[in-house]
């Protein structure tokens, strides 16, 4: 066993893991923090995706040592000042959550796609999420939420590109 | 080979994470046959989970600054560390401009949040058939540079990859990076087929070189249990003035000779037609204008 | 308006059972057979019991209970044989999940094979060795019929007027045999349960299920436990699609908490063990002939459906049953001859899937009429149109008068054509070589749920006249529950957020309703839920009557008060009567307003065991599925372009839901008519048990264009006139895919899924000089793969 010290959605957290344990059992049975999710625990279906030190990984394949001294972002930590980010918004909006189980995954992957790249065409939305499964199949609600959000992260005008002859 | 296990724990084993290569020769001189050297971890955390291996030491490499490193020196080569990303690669524009075929195949593993992690060298350590990186980098005559108590050496990728997750590795040696000589002027390209499966049920990488003779190197994926070139299609493309119809030909050539398996993602038979098509557009682009 | 629990999900506090943590639980591990078909013959746990976390193991012998909810054919534990390669033959109990993981690799299990069956047509031989030897022993609801002393789970057979005299007034026959293979539900969450079996006697469950009333009820029965002393708690499920529907683990935990003095334990399947222990769903075999006269009327349907059934069958004998009285789908057929037979085999059992038994009889009935109007010439909007069931006029095949109220198909087939732009021209296909098309096809659904399934519902007050909402429906991501919601608030000219509905379904808290499962939530629940404010408004209005001093239809519920009519000032507050009136002068009359309704399928009859006659279903949902396809013959692929849906749904209570089950349900039917297939080996193993080779539809390989519309036929019985819809949206999908191959290319596609490969195959066997002169074009030039622009 050893003591690792990492922040968690901006606040310090210091308990006592080991070699063997995964992030993502870290992050859910050390620390409580339940919306990271598992589903196939093979890095295929992209449920455990946080953000670590700013990048995104499958935690489900990241050892919680690794995240020793790092910055771990889930879907609790995206939005500010109390607030959801707006990609989290949009999805409660445009109905972009069936079951819910991939929702933060997606958000996660997205907020952090938009920040980058508020306007992403099609082809740069779907490998941004490519490592992703929403089995419900609530991808065109996402595409119509991602559109919505874009110029939140923008700043600018509503995206014209995303909204495609969808009703 | 099958994927999936009841397994959702890693088994136990001891994290090390050695700052220098000569530190991880020691770790690997100590544990022998015990240890087993970890880059992103996407591949061997996934193997380690499903039990296939159990090392009792890893041994992560990502704290090797050397090993972060991509160099290149113009007309020389460029050199992979082993711990540089799919990610970085992508977004490294000398590898985009004067080493297409690896980079593209570099640039579209897996997914976009794999690639964050997952490394080049260890795409082409894990040596399922399935893997994208060893077809580019036997197309561009890689050499894998392996150090070890023993000191270093040096490897064609050619020979690299033996069979089935069987490498040219002996125990208390690991791979410090690969090595793509710059012999310009080469061409390259590299393409796949993976509809319908998160694997790609068939890739091929050609590279052109056009000195004094012209050279080609066609190589496949996971159309066979490793990848494989195809002479006969090699023989076509540098002897025959290039055009469509010489690429057809080449095509069919690959189509024909390369030997392909039949298992859980497709049939021989339908490889064989994938080689069809990603040979032709694979050699449109190494040619065009 | 968006999904009362959209917060939760976003923000990753939804909880699931996945989440569920309870103090001292214990971890539990299957081990699973790997033999098809095999006598045990020994079982050694010694090696296990010496890892020092492990707390118990169970075999078995340790629990003489079958289940099944229209079968009880199957054991909790593999009893002196197993069935399947992943049959469960003990489960072992640790302190901690790595010891479970160590315990469970060390109990070793000595088989003596048998011979295995993994084909239905094979298992169903006379002589076919017999995978459940004690039929007879079995329980079975009214309403299903094993062939004792065979392979056979259950056969249904239908006769509708005289299909050979149909076939002699035929013009021309299609004739074809259609083949389906087992497919996953692949939700997200895998199957896990927590469960208790406490020192009083009581039992509590966490799972993540569809019924958790069933479950409860399956407990009690064969555990032979109070209803009222087993508590089965359902929160948010990661996704069910028929595959939680049933009872999973929650009887094999249960008593495993029990063996170990009453600690919780908690199982969580791996992916692949979800895949190769956890119930699929049912593969199909199917043999058609049909006859139709020159102007496309359709004179005969006969078809045999032989559904492979996997180890056990307990749905599945229920899925088969509906494929055979469903087998009609839209069309008024005056003969119909119908066999369905549910067959065991030795693979993974199989259960209820998202359209139970409509998309695989789809698969078959859709075709058989494209290739039916190409043979005759005809176009196949016009063979629908003269044949579609005329509600009002027609009877179904099952002699059930189809009500005037049921829907509208005529207008559902019309608004698709419109909607896929049947009659535009193609546009260019994105490379000379490649073909683009359209195809489409229609169907109908109802649940198929026992006339027993009842649904109930109470409306409770808070005392600031927010409302408690209890129901049974269960959160698999289907938003009922907002719709629910909804429909009380109207009643009451409350805002939505007024009324709340719990995210736990409890059955000791929770309002009774039968499962949440057949499309029957909105229906059955929302018919509760309008009869409970009906109730409450009552007690209500009864109270504010003697208040105001009016008679009880003088006075009205507005916007949240009850209002004099014509005399708005004389007017009280919900929040002063809804916990009982206080007169001015301290005088109190009444208590809390509880409002409660309830709702069943008073009328569905059992089938006649012979001729299959009767009345199966409570509403009928009319819809259909186009699309707008790109076919390479060079690979096989088909790229859809553009989805269209088209329901009627009777009244449209909330156009978001409507939209995202529509959009989320064509998702699914393309990704299983595209992709899915559970690939078995010759020994019965699962070799793609993961979701990489078990490959499921991810955001690029969907339509850029999403066109969903819906016709309001109001139903007389359903809420606000309502009819379900869950599960419909992917019933047509591939079914219109294939009949978009079809026709542009002629080329049929009999087999799910179209795989690219498939497609391939099947271009270059049927027409071969499609495929050269496809060949011949191809250029490599276009666009390729992996690059991008």
């Amino acid at each position: 066993m050893s003591k690792i010290v990492l922040k968690v959605n901006g606040q310090t957290r210091r308990l006592e893991t080991k070699d063997s344990e995964l992030l993502l059992d870290l992050l859910r049975d050390g620390l409580a923090v339940k919306s990271v999710k598992a589903a196939c625990w093979r890095g295929e279906c992209g449920l455990c995706t946080v953000l670590l030190n700013g990048h995104l990984v499958k935690s489900c394949l990241v050892l919680a040592v690794e995240a020793a001294g790092g910055e771990v972002t889930t879907a609790e930590g995206i939005g500010s000042d109390g607030e959801l980010a707006p990609i989290q918004k949009a999805f409660i909006e445009h109905g972009a959550a069936q079951c819910g189980f991939c929702t933060p995954a997606f958000a996660i992957t997205l907020h952090e796609l938009l920040r980058k790249n508020p306007a992403p065409a099609q082809w740069e939305l779907e490998e941004a999420v490519r490592g992703l499964i929403c089995r419900c199949g609530t991808y065109n609600q996402i595409r119509e939420a991602v559109a919505s959000a874009s110029s939140a992260y923008a700043g600018a005008e509503k995206s014209q590109n995303l909204v495609e002859g969808s009703r | 080979m099958s994927f999936g296990s009841p397994y959702l724990t890693l088994p136990e084993f001891e994290y090390h994470r050695p700052e220098t290569i000569d530190e991880v020769i020691e770790l690997l001189q100590k544990y022998g046959g015990d240890a087993a050297v970890m880059a992103g971890g996407v591949g061997l955390l996934a193997f380690m989970k499903e039990r296939l291996v159990s090392p009792a030491h890893v041994i992560d490499i990502k704290g090797v600054k050397q090993l972060r490193q991509t160099k290149y020196t113009a007309g020389e080569s460029i050199r992979i560390g082993a711990s540089v990303t799919l990610s970085e690669l992508a977004a490294n524009d000398v590898l985009r401009t004067k080493f297409p075929a690896l980079h593209n195949a570099a640039s579209w593993i897996a997914d976009s949040i794999i690639r964050e992690r997952a490394t080049l060298v260890g795409n082409m350590c894990e040596a399922i058939p399935w893997v994208d990186s060893p077809a580019a980098l036997i197309a561009l005559e890689a050499k894998v540079e392996i150090a070890g108590s023993q000191g270093t050496r040096s490897v064609n990728m050619d020979d690299f990859i033996r069979g089935p997750v069987e490498i040219d590795i002996n125990p208390g040696e690991f791979v410090t990076g690969v090595m793509v000589p710059d012999v310009p002027p080469r061409k390259s390209a590299f393409d796949k087929f993976n509809t319908g499966a998160e694997f790609s049920l068939a890739t091929v990488a050609v590279s052109v070189t056009t000195g004094k003779e012209r050279k080609a190197r066609i190589v496949y994926g996971a159309v066979s249990t490793k990848p494989v070139r195809c002479a006969e299609a090699e023989k076509i493309v540098v002897e025959e003035e290039a055009s469509r119809r010489t690429f057809r030909k080449a095509a069919e050539a690959a189509s024909e000779s390369v030997e392909c398996v039949s298992d859980v993602l497709a049939s021989a038979e339908y490889r064989r037609q994938l080689i069809h098509l990603i040979t032709m557009r694979a050699l449109e682009r190494v040619f065009e204008k | 308006m968006p999904p009362q629990d959209a917060f939760l999900k976003v923000s990753g506090t939804a909880l699931y059972t996945f989440d569920c943590e309870v103090a001292g639980t214990l971890h539990a591990k299957l081990v699973t057979s790997t033999m098809a078909h095999a006598k045990i013959v020994r079982i050694d746990t010694k090696k296990a019991r010496e890892i020092p976390g492990l707390v118990a193991v169970l075999t078995g012998r340790d629990m003489p209970f079958r289940v099944g909810l229209y079968a009880g054919d199957r054991d909790l534990l593999a009893v002196d044989k197993v069935r399947w390669v992943g049959h469960p033959v003990a489960i072992v109990v640790a302190e901690t999940l790595k010891d479970a993981e160590r315990a469970a690799e060390l109990v070793t299990v000595q088989y003596e094979a048998l011979p295995s069956l993994l084909d239905p047509v094979q298992a169903m031989k006379d002589g076919a060795p017999l995978i459940h030897e004690k039929m007879e022993e079995y329980s079975h609801a009214p309403d299903f019929h094993p062939v004792i002393g065979t392979n056979i789970a259950n056969r249904f057979t239908l006769f509708h007027g005289d299909v050979q005299k149909g076939f002699e007034q035929a013009d021309t026959l299609v004739e074809e045999e259609f083949r389906i293979s087992h497919v996953s539900h692949a939700y997200m969450e895998t199957q896990n349960v927590i469960a208790q079996y406490k020192r009083d006697g009581s039992a509590e469950i966490w799972t993540s299920c569809q019924s958790p009333f069933m479950v409860r009820q399956i407990l009690s029965e064969s555990l032979k436990i109070p209803y009222n002393k087993i508590v089965v708690k359902a929160p948010f499920a990661g996704g069910g699609f028929g595959g939680k529907a049933g009872l999973g683990w929650e009887a094999l935990v249960l008593l495993a908490s029990k063996a170990v003095g009453g600690r919780p334990v908690r199982l969580l399947l791996s992916r692949m063990e979800n895949f190769t222990s956890a119930a699929s769903r049912d593969g199909m075999v199917a043999n058609v002939k049909a006859g139709f006269k020159k102007d496309g009327k359709c004179t005969a349907y006969e078809v045999r459906f032989v559904v492979d059934a996997g180890a056990y069958a307990d749905y599945t004998v229920n899925v088969s049953r509906t494929m055979g009285y469903a087998a009609e789908g839209v069309y008024e057929i005056p003969n119909v001859h119908c066999e369905s037979l549910a067959v065991y085999t030795n693979k993974i059992p199989t259960t209820a899937m998202r359209g139970f038994g409509y998309p695989e009889g789809n698969w078959v009935l859709e075709q058989v009429f494209e290739r039916a109007a190409k043979k005759l010439g005809i176009d196949p909007v016009r063979i629908r149109r003269i044949n579609l069931v005329r509600p009002g006029e027609s009877h179904t095949a099952t002699g059930e008068p189809l009500r005037e109220d049921a829907g509208d198909p005529a207008k559902v087939l019309e608004t698709l054509v419109r909607d896929i732009g049947w009659n535009e021209k193609l546009s260019q296909p994105s490379s000379p070589w490649r073909i683009r098309s359209k195809g489409f096809a229609l169907c109908v659904k109802g649940p198929s749920q026992p006339s027993r399934a009842s649904a109930s519902a109470i409306v409770k007050f808070n005392e600031d006249a927010t409302i408690d909402l209890l129901v049974g429906t269960g959160n698999i991501g289907q938003g009922t529950t907002t719709a629910l919601s909804q429909l009380v608030a109207d009643q009451f000219g409350l805002q939505i957020e007024s009324v709340r509905v719990d995210p736990v379904r409890d059955t000791s808290k929770s309002a009774y309703t039968w499962q949440t499962v057949g499309s029957r939530g909105l229906f059955a629940d929302g018919m509760a839920c309008l009869r409970a404010c009906e109730d409450a408004k009552n007690q209500i209005l009864g109270l504010a009557s003697q208040a105001l001093r009016l008679p009880r239809d003088q006075l009205e519920v507005v916007k949240g008060a009850v209002v004099a009519k014509g005399r708005p000032w004389l007017t009280i507050p919900l929040r002063e009567l809804v916990t009982g009136y206080v007169y001015p002068n301290g005088n109190t009359i009444e208590g809390p307003i509880i409002g409660r309704g309830t709702s069943s399928s008073s009328l569905n009859t059992y089938l006649d065991p012979e001729k299959g006659q009767g009345v199966p279903t409570v509403f009928h949902t009319f819809g259909g599925a186009a699309v707008e396809i790109e076919l390479d013959p060079t690979t096989g692929v088909i790229k859809v372009l553009k989805a269209a849906s088209v329901f009627d749904v009777g009244k449209v209570i909330n156009p978001l839901l409507l939209k995202m089950q529509l959009d989320g349900g064509f998702v699914m039917g393309l990704s299983i008519g595209l992709y899915e297939k559970i690939k078995f080996d010759e020994q019965g193993w699962v070799t793609n048990p993961n979701l990489s080779s078990y490959y499921v539809a991810r955001m690029k390989d969907i339509p850029r264009e999403f066109v969903a519309d819906f016709v309001e036929t109001p139903q007389s019985d359903g809420p606000l006139g309502a009819r379900g819809i869950g599960e419909l949206s992917m019933i047509a999908v591939a079914s219109a895919i294939s009949n978009a191959v079809f026709g542009a290319t002629g080329v049929k596609l009999n087999d799910l899924p179209m795989s690219s490969e498939a497609v391939w195959k099947a271009i270059r066997a049927q027409r071969p000089d499609l495929l050269k002169s496809a060949m011949d074009g191809y250029d490599g030039v276009e666009i390729p793969m992996v690059a991008r622009p």
